[in-house]
């Protein structure tokens, strides 16, 4: 009853013209980034962030949080019209969502998609609501050890569960340590990896490698596919919007599958992206009409919308009870806080009370705005889709570029940025995934003091990690899930070997 | 063309080469324990090495498994016409200073594709070029670089 008492508090501070406004502009902010290719919600959030210095620390996180809602649903947008994934979260959504469209039901699709992430997103953030304080709470006893523990786990978790080629993710993850690392270490002050550059002693700013990495890299990948527009009609029939959602309750076991799957990749950080995935083979493995899947089969669309927007609502609780985001745009976010100067984690639920449920009350509001704005702008964003590449690829070079600059006024930033655009191509390309080189750049030296810190408590024994049940547990499971991609392996080898003999 | 093959020997080889400097640099900072605590250098140096260790072993499966054909010629020349003019821009901005090679870059990128008029390439370049200044200048008090020439200018 507590957390309702405060959920209501923080109704009173998110309902304010002001905040409603900034929810507006972030949302349509969102959905222009969401549905432009080459630019996402890592990159959108981080452009937006220098502009948010001036501002109330609630009113920053309203408007780069209600930026993700539409970044969410404008992918979803593209993917649907033109079977081009605005997100690489929404690549699940074309695969029944665009044959659907195709074969004339365009409204019928997006609404579906729609209705069905509102319920994910919805899903996601009563889990916030119940939970986050209460994670919290535990975590307020927690330790170094404790907090290396959780660190471990949620990198081990990527790695088992991301989908990616293991050894990929460990390098990408890795990448993002060494680059956390560079600059001034906060334990010791000395400085480490400058690679004889003297500038590079203030570090490299995610920032700078998500302008580059998601930024620079997509629009390569864009330019490199290239894509034709085929439109598809994107008038939207009210009447069948209605119909459409008064018809998912038809669909409620899918859509509870889908979002219990989604808040679990969004709390242990998969991701949306893995999550959409995984969802969609989910429902195509057990769904009663997974003969339709691939032809336009609404569960086919329920599936990967209600996972994807669970996964990225809920990567917002650990980012906000423990300090570990959950997807790339959580980690932006975190970054953010830093720079506003709150401490991320479990802290904040006793010290900044007002922004936390300000917050969550936000993401009520903010998420029924999203639903309302995406439907109004449908027409005009799928417009947007006609504007020739070549324009648009100029435009987001030059923000991209201003982006990296204004982060510490800096030209070696912007060279690093493209530098990381050719490396976040080839990664894109060869299916290295990304999320965990930004997500280890953010916490990477909060992993590292923790993990010295515990050393120090033990004068340099590695026994303190499996001195409380707890960290053992912690530090046991995430081994489990290290080890999870050669399990697995082994059990498909034995399986077809036992197939193979008679 | 470039094949699958020699792409993720490329890659394995550039971030295998990062993990080396970085576990090399490190070695700077001290490794292991001495009495403040485990030293600076520890964590990138295990890092560093898990890094190269994860290259060789991305190398060797690239090497075995890869796609025959990834990027063919069309697609070489695609990607070189958005990254090329890109790192131009990129280039000058030490030069003209920010607003003038945005204008440059947007006025090439249209006046290239031959579709409207000079005089339409040469407003949206100069256009552009306004806008960065009064959102990010002027708005948002973001001091963009002037480049060689501006200081010329006394800006």
């Amino acid at each position: 009853m507590e957390n309702l008492e405060a959920l209501v508090h923080g109704f009173g501070i998110a309902l304010s013209g002001n905040h409603i406004f900034l929810m507006v502009i972030g949302v349509l902010l969102g959905i222009l980034v969401g549905v432009l290719p080459g630019l996402g919600a890592p990159n959108g959030v981080s452009l937006l962030l220098p502009l948010t210095f001036g501002m109330q620390p609630v009113s920053a996180i309203i408007l780069l949080s209600s930026m993700y809602w539409g970044a969410l649903f404008g992918g979803s947008v593209t993917s649907i019209l033109f079977n081009i994934p605005g997100e690489p979260s929404s690549v699940a959504t074309t695969f029944d969502g665009y044959p659907m469209a195709r074969d004339g039901r365009p409204t019928t699709a997006l609404a579906t998609a729609f209705g069905s992430a509102a319920f994910g997103a919805l899903a996601g953030v009563v889990l916030i609501t119940l939970c986050a304080s209460w994670v919290a709470q535990v975590a307020l006893a927690f330790g170094p050890p404790e907090y290396f523990a959780v660190y471990f786990l949620a990198f081990a978790s990527f790695v088992g569960m991301g989908g990616s080629p293991p050894v990929k993710t460990l390098v990408s993850l890795a990448i993002g340590f060494a680059l956390a690392a560079v600059g001034i270490d906060t334990v010791s002050g000395s400085v480490r990896l400058t690679m004889g550059i003297d500038e590079m002693v203030k570090g490299v700013s995610f920032v700078v490698a998500v302008m580059g990495l998601f930024g620079i890299g997509e629009l390569l990948i864009a330019v490199e596919e290239e894509f034709h527009v085929k439109a598809i009609s994107s008038k939207v029939e009210w009447r069948e919007v209605f119909r459409t959602l008064a018809g998912l309750p038809r669909y409620s076991w899918a859509l509870l599958r889908s979002a219990a799957i989604g808040c679990w990749m969004g709390i242990t950080p998969g991701g949306p992206t893995a999550a959409s995935f995984m969802s969609y083979g989910i429902a195509k493995r057990l769904s009663p009409r997974r003969a339709n899947f691939g032809k336009g089969e609404p569960e086919g669309i329920v599936a990967p919308e209600a996972a994807d927007h669970a996964a990225g609502t809920s990567a917002l609780l650990p980012m906000l009870a423990l300090g570990i985001p959950g997807s790339a745009t959580a980690a932006v976010m975190m970054g953010g806080l830093m720079i506003w100067g709150l401490n991320p984690g479990p802290m904040l639920f006793v010290e900044q009370k007002d922004f936390v449920w300000g917050l969550i009350a936000s993401m009520y509001l903010g998420n029924v705005v999203a639903v309302v704005l995406v439907l109004l702008t449908v027409p005009i964003f799928a417009a947007l889709m006609r504007v020739p590449f070549f324009i648009i690829a100029p435009v987001i070079v030059i923000l991209c570029t201003v982006g990296a600059f204004s982060v510490s006024n800096s030209y070696l930033d912007v060279m690093l940025m493209m530098g990381f655009g050719v490396l976040g191509y080839l990664f894109k390309k060869l299916h290295y995934p990304l999320a965990p080189l930004v997500l280890a750049i953010v916490i990477g030296d909060k992993a590292e003091d923790a993990f010295r810190q515990s050393m120090l408590m033990s004068r340099g024994s590695l026994g303190i990690f499996f001195a409380k049940p707890l960290v053992t547990t912690l530090i046991l499971l995430g081994a489990a899930l290290l080890l999870m991609p050669v399990i697995w392996r082994t059990i498909a080898r034995m399986m077809q070997g036992s197939q193979v003999k008679p | 063309m470039v094949s699958g093959r020699s792409l993720e020997s490329a890659t394995a080889l550039i971030t295998g080469a990062f993990g080396a400097a970085v576990a090399v640099s490190s070695l700077d900072n001290g490794i292991g324990w001495s009495a403040a605590g485990v030293e600076s250098g520890t964590f990138p140096f295990i890092v560093g090495l898990v890094i190269l260790a994860g290259s060789v072993f991305n190398l060797v499966q690239g090497w075995l498994h890869a796609r025959a054909v990834v990027l063919g010629p069309s697609e070489l020349r695609r990607i070189a016409l958005l990254f090329v003019p890109a790192a131009v821009f990129v280039g000058i901005i030490p030069l003209i200073g920010m607003c003038p090679a945005a204008a440059l870059y947007v006025f090439g990128a249209l006046a290239w594709n031959k579709r409207g008029s000079l005089l339409v390439a040469a407003l949206a370049a100069i256009g552009s070029a306004l806008a960065l200044y009064l959102i990010f200048e002027k708005t948002f008090q973001i001091s963009l670089p002037r480049g060689v020439l501006g200081a010329l200018m006394g800006f």
